[in-house]
C-alpha cells in the first residue's frame, strides 16, 4: 500500500504524473489521519479511564443527556473534541499572530509525517524507505520547532519558559535517543523498518522471540533507554516540565484555545504512538507474533503491532499517573550523565558482540 | 562510582514500587472505587436517629426553615446571627394568644405559648448564611431549623437550592399580608 | 571566560496560578530558571477578620475563627475557647477536654493529608493526592456526623462543645484509624520514598535552625529545621499532659536538615502521633454532660490574655482585650502560616523556578489565615 505502489496501479499514471502523485498522497494520507483521530479518542479515553481506575475513581461515567456521554462515557473524548472546537478561538493581542497561527500545526505536522514510515503490517506501509528510522527520527524533532514558536509568539513568560524547557529537553533526548537506535542498526545492518522487522523474526533457541530486546544484554538495556527518552520527547510526565501545570500553568500552551489546543493536543498523543511504534519496530519484533509461527499471518500483523504499540502507550500513562517530575537540570543530568554514557557503552557492547557471536 | 550506581538501583526500584502500587489499585478498582456518582448516588446524610438523648439537637447543616406558625417573634436568632442574615419585623398584637384568620395569625404555638407579636416579616437571605447554626440552639420554640436530618420529620431535607438569581435566595417566611390588613390588629398603645 | 550578566526578569507567580494554594501572589526576579528574590504580596484573601470581630459577641466570633484556617477549623476553635476560657476562669468537663483533643488531633490529620497531597500536587505526582484526599473525607464523614458541617464547624464552643458525641463516634473513630494507618506506609511507597520524589525535595530550600527562629516559624516547618519545640508539649494547653506521643524533628534522613523533604516527613510522622493521641483519649473517654460549663453569657472580665496552642501549621495565639462587655475591645490573631510564608523570600533565592513552588508547597501555608 505505498504510495510507488499506487502511482503504477493508477491506469492514468503516465499522463498526468503530478495528478496521479497528489492522488496517492491524499489516499495515503486520509486513512492515516483518520487513523490518528481516531486513535487519539481512544487513547484519551483510555488515559481517563486508567488513571480514575488507579485513583480509586470510575472516570468519565456519564449516563446522561445526549451526547454528553454513553455508557461508562465512551463518547466523553468526542464530547471533549467537539467543545474544543467549539470553544472560541482567542489570539492574544500582543502576540506574534503568524507565528501563533502556525505552531500547533508545525507541531501536528511533526508527528504526522512520521507515520508515513510506520510498518503496521507486512504490506502496510506507506513509504516503505531505506533509511525509514533516520527519517522519523530526523522529522520527529520538527516538533520541537512548534513548541519554541508556540512560546515565543504567545507573548508570554510561561510560555517562554515552556518553549525554551522544551528545546533544551526535546533536542538532548534525541541523543540517547539516536544513539541506542544505532546499535540496533549496527545489529540488523540496514535503516529501512521492514527489513528491520523481517531481522526479528525467527526464534532465539526456538523458545524466545527473536526479537532485538532479547537479543544480547545490551540491546535489553538500550530499549528502556530509547523508551525513556521517547517518553521524555513526548513530553510526557515524569519529563512533562514545558507544560508543567503547576510551576508553568500550561508551558508553551497557555495561551492556547479551542481548535488549536487540540491540536498541540492531538499530536502529543501521536507522538506517543510513534514513539511506542518506533520502539516496537526496533526492539519487540514489529508485526511479528510473539510465538513463532503463530497467528503470524499479513493480517495478523496489524493486530500485533498495535497490540505491542497500544502496551507500550499504557506503560507511558501508567508512568504518568504514578511518577512526580523532575526538575528541569535534573531531567538534563539524567540525560547526559545517566543515558548518554549507558548508551555509548551498548554501541561498543553490541559491536563487541555482533563480532564474537553474530 | 558505587554513589551513581546505587542511585540508577534505587530509582528503578523506587519507581517500580510505586508503579505497582498504582496498579494494584487499578486492577482492585471494583473494590477500592469510592467515587459517588452524584445525580444517582447521594452522600448519605447523618441519620436522624443519630445517638443524642435530647430530640431538639440539630446537627444538620443545610437551608434554614422557619416553621412561621411557631415564631413568637422573640428575635433571639435575629440577634445572635454573626452575619445578619435574619431580618424580622413584628408588631405587638391587640390581645394576646388570638388567631387571626385573616392574616393567617394563629394565637398560640405548638408548645402552647400565647403569642403577643404578629410576625409581619421573617427573610432570611440563604446566599449570606455561614451555616454556623448559631441561630437554632437559642430558639425557645424549635421553630427554626436547619431541613432533614433530626429534624426531617418536620420538613425533608434540602441542600440544593440554587437559583438563578440571587434575590430568589431571600427565602420569605412569614405570611403574605398587606400592611393595612395587619394594622388592623396591632396594638392601639403603640399606635 | 568572562560572566555574561542579564537583566532580571520580573515574573508574577500568582494570584491566579495552581499551586500558590490560594490568593498568593509572588513576585518573583529570575535569571533564566533560577530565582534571585521572591517577595510574597499578600491580601488579595483579606476579609478584616480582627476589626469584625469587635464588632459581634465573644460566642459569635467563633463561626468566624472557622475560616480563619479552614483547612483545620477544629483547631482555630479549639485556640479561641481556649483562650476565652482563660480569661474568664472557666474550668471545663474532663469529657469535653477529651472530646476536644480527638476532634482536635483528627482535624490534624485531615489538615497534614491535604498539605501532603497538594505537595504531592506540586511536584507533580497526581495520585497520591487524590489517595490523601480520599482518607481526608473519611475523617470529613465524621464530623459530618458529629456536627453536620463538613469543613466549617462551629463546633468547640466557649466553656463546651455544641453537641455531645453521637452513638457509635467512638467505633468509628477506630475502624478509621485501624484503616488510616497502614495507609500511611503506602503513602510512603508511593511518594515518600520515591526517587524523584527525594531529588526534588531534599536538599532544597534548607531553612536553618536560627533563621527558623529569627522569622517566628513554628509548627511542622520549625520541627523539620530539627528543633524540638511543640506548644502541646513545652507549654501544655488543655489536658495535652495526659497523652504519651513523640514530637517528630526532621533529622535529614535524605539530605540537610530543615529541607523540603525534611517538612514534609514530619508531617507525616506527625500524622501517626496524632494517631496515638486519638487512640488513647478514646480508652479514656470519661462520661459527663459537656453543656455543663456553658456560660450563660460571655462576658469576660477587664484585662487582657495572650495564648497559644498548637495547629496543624503551629503556634496559633488568640490575644484578646476585653473591656468587660459581650464584645471583644480587641482580638488579634497569631497566625503560624503568615511567620511560614514571611521566611520563603529568605530560603528560596538562588533555587529554581520549580524549587520555589516545592518550597512554598513545603511550608503548608493557608491563606485564609495568613490575610484573615
Amino acid at each position: 500500500m505505498t504510495v510507488d505502489n499506487l502511482i503504477n496501479w493508477f491506469p492514468f499514471g503516465t499522463e498526468w504524473p503530478v495528478l496521479t502523485f497528489v492522488t496517492a498522497v491524499i489516499i495515503c494520507a486520509l486513512p492515516v489521519f483518520l487513523f490518528i483521530a481516531v486513535y487519539a479518542l481512544v487513547a484519551i479515553y483510555a488515559e481517563l479511564k486508567i488513571s480514575s481506575f488507579m485513583q480509586d475513581k470510575v472516570g468519565p461515567m456519564g449516563q446522561g443527556v445526549g451526547l454528553h456521554a454513553w455508557k461508562f462515557g465512551i463518547l466523553q473524548p468526542v464530547a471533549d473534541a467537539l467543545k474544543l472546537i467549539l470553544k472560541e478561538d482567542i489570539i492574544p493581542d500582543l502576540a506574534d499572530k503568524k507565528l501563533f497561527v502556525m505552531a500547533p500545526f508545525v507541531v501536528f505536522v511533526g508527528a504526522f509525517i512520521s507515520f508515513a514510515a510506520l510498518p503496521f503490517g507486512q504490506n502496510i506501509i506507506i513509504a516503505d524507505m531505506n533509511i525509514g528510522i533516520f527519517y522519523i527520527l530526523a522529522v520527529g524533532s520538527l516538533s520541537v520547532i512548534g513548541i519554541i514558536l508556540a512560546g515565543w509568539s504567545s507573548n508570554n513568560k510561561w510560555s517562554l519558559y515552556g518553549g525554551m524547557r522544551s528545546a533544551a529537553q526535546i533536542i538532548s533526548y534525541e541523543i540517547p535517543a539516536g544513539l541506542s537506535i544505532i546499535s540496533i542498526v549496527m545489529l540488523t545492518g540496514t535503516l529501512s523498518m521492514q527489513g528491520i522487522i523481517e531481522f526479528q523474526s525467527g526464534t532465539i533457541w526456538g523458545v524466545l522471540p527473536n526479537w532485538i530486546i532479547f537479543n544480547n544484554p545490551f540491546s535489553f538495556i538500550a530499549f528502556f533507554i530509547f523508551f525513556i527518552s521517547g517518553v521524555a520527547e513526548c513530553n510526557r510526565t515524569p519529563f512533562d516540565i514545558p507544560e508543567a501545570e503547576s510551576e508553568l500553568v500550561a508551558g508553551a500552551f497557555t495561551e492556547y484555545s479551542g481548535m488549536r489546543y487540540a491540536f498541540f493536543f492531538l499530536s502529543e498523543y501521536a507522538e506517543m504512538f510513534v514513539i511506542s511504534a518506533i520502539a516496537v519496530t526496533a526492539f519487540l519484533g514489529g508485526w511479528n507474533s510473539p510465538i513463532s509461527g503463530f497467528m503470524n499471518s499479513s493480517g495478523w500483523g496489524v493486530f500485533w503491532f498495535m497490540l505491542k504499540s497500544l502496551s507500550l502507550i499504557f506503560l507511558m500513562i501508567w508512568f504518568r499517573w504514578t511518577l512526580p517530575r523532575l526538575r528541569v537540570d535534573q531531567l538534563m543530568s539524567i540525560c547526559w550523565k545517566v543515558f548518554l554514557p549507558f548508551s555509548l557503552v551498548n554501541i561498543f557492547g553490541v559491536g563487541i558482540w555482533s563480532l564474537l557471536v553474530g | 562510582m558505587y554513589k551513581y550506581f546505587n542511585n540508577i538501583f534505587v530509582a528503578i526500584s523506587s519507581i517500580l514500587k510505586g508503579m505497582s502500587i498504582t496498579w494494584r489499585h487499578m486492577i482492585n478498582i471494583r473494590k477500592g472505587n469510592v467515587t459517588l456518582q452524584y445525580p444517582e448516588e447521594r452522600w448519605p446524610r447523618p441519620e436522624r436517629d443519630i445517638g443524642f438523648d435530647l430530640d431538639s439537637y440539630n446537627v444538620i447543616r443545610s437551608r434554614l426553615h422557619v416553621d412561621i406558625d411557631d415564631c413568637i417573634g422573640c428575635l433571639k436568632c435575629e440577634r445572635v446571627c454573626p452575619v445578619q442574615c435574619i431580618k424580622i419585623v413584628t408588631t405587638k398584637a391587640e390581645t394576646k394568644g388570638e388567631d387571626l384568620p385573616d392574616i393567617g395569625h394563629t394565637g398560640i404555638t405548638s408548645n402552647g405559648t400565647k403569642k403577643a407579636l404578629i410576625v409581619s416579616r421573617f427573610d432570611i437571605d440563604m446566599s449570606e448564611c455561614c451555616y454556623c447554626n448559631l441561630c437554632v440552639y437559642p430558639c425557645p420554640e424549635e421553630c427554626i431549623y436547619m431541613t432533614g436530618g433530626p429534624n426531617s420529620h418536620k420538613h425533608p431535607i434540602d441542600y440544593e437550592f440554587s437559583q438563578y438569581d440571587r434575590n430568589d435566595l431571600i427565602y420569605k417566611f412569614a405570611k403574605d399580608v398587606d400592611d393595612e390588613k395587619i394594622s388592623k390588629y396591632v396594638s392601639k398603645k403603640i399606635k | 571566560m568572562g560572566v555574561i550578566h542579564g537583566d532580571l526578569m520580573t515574573l508574577n507567580i500568582g494570584p491566579q496560578h495552581p499551586s500558590t494554594h490560594g490568593v498568593l501572589r509572588l513576585k518573583v526576579k529570575t535569571d533564566g530558571e533560577i530565582i534571585s528574590e521572591v517577595e510574597p504580596i499578600i491580601g488579595y484573601l483579606h476579609r478584616c477578620f480582627e476589626k469584625h470581630c469587635e464588632n459581634v459577641t465573644y460566642d459569635q466570633v467563633i463561626p468566624y475563627t472557622d475560616r480563619c484556617d479552614y483547612i483545620a477549623s477544629m483547631n482555630n476553635n479549639f485556640g479561641y475557647a481556649v483562650t476565652i476560657e482563660a480569661l474568664m476562669e472557666i474550668k471545663v468537663p474532663e469529657r469535653v477536654e477529651y472530646i476536644r483533643i480527638i476532634v482536635a488531633e483528627l482535624n490534624r490529620i485531615a489538615s497534614h493529608l491535604l498539605a501532603l497531597g497538594t505537595y504531592g500536587l506540586d511536584v507533580g505526582a497526581f495520585t497520591p493526592f487524590l489517595y490523601m484526599f480520599r482518607d481526608r473525607e473519611r475523617i470529613l464523614d465524621l464530623f459530618e456526623t458529629l456536627c453536620g458541617a463538613r469543613l466549617l464547624y462551629n463546633y468547640i464552643w466557649v466553656g463546651g462543645l455544641s453537641h455531645d458525641l453521637p452513638r457509635d463516634f467512638v467505633e468509628s473513630v477506630f475502624s478509621f484509624l485501624d484503616y488510616f494507618e497502614p495507609k500511611i506506609e503506602e503513602y510512603n511507597e508511593l511518594l515518600t520514598y520515591n526517587k524523584i520524589f527525594i531529588e526534588r525535595t531534599a536538599d532544597i530550600g534548607v531553612l536553618p535552625p536560627e533563621v527558623a527562629i529569627s522569622f517566628g516559624v513554628t509548627g511542622p516547618n520549625l520541627r523539620g529545621s530539627g528543633v524540638k519545640w511543640d506548644i502541646r508539649k513545652d507549654d501544655p494547653y488543655s489536658i495535652y499532659d495526659k497523652f504519651d506521643y513523640d514530637i517528630p524533628i526532621g533529622a535529614g534522613e535524605m539530605g540537610t536538615v530543615g529541607d523540603c523533604w525534611d517538612r514534609y516527613y514530619v508531617r507525616m510522622v506527625e500524622m501517626k502521633e496524632s494517631a496515638k493521641i486519638i487512640r488513647q483519649a478514646l480508652k479514656g473517654l470519661p462520661a459527663g454532660d459537656v453543656h455543663q460549663a456553658l456560660p450563660k453569657k460571655i462576658r469576660p472580665p477587664k484585662g487582657s490574655i495572650y495564648k497559644r496552642t498548637e495547629s496543624p501549621r503551629g503556634d496559633l495565639a488568640y490575644y484578646i482585650v476585653s473591656d468587660g462587655s459581650p464584645i471583644p475591645y480587641r482580638l488579634k490573631m497569631r497566625s503560624p502560616a503568615f511567620t511560614a510564608l514571611s521566611v520563603l523570600g529568605e530560603i528560596s533565592q538562588g533555587w529554581m523556578m520549580s524549587d520555589v513552588i516545592a518550597i512554598l508547597g513545603s511550608l503548608d501555608i493557608v491563606l485564609g489565615e495568613i490575610d484573615r
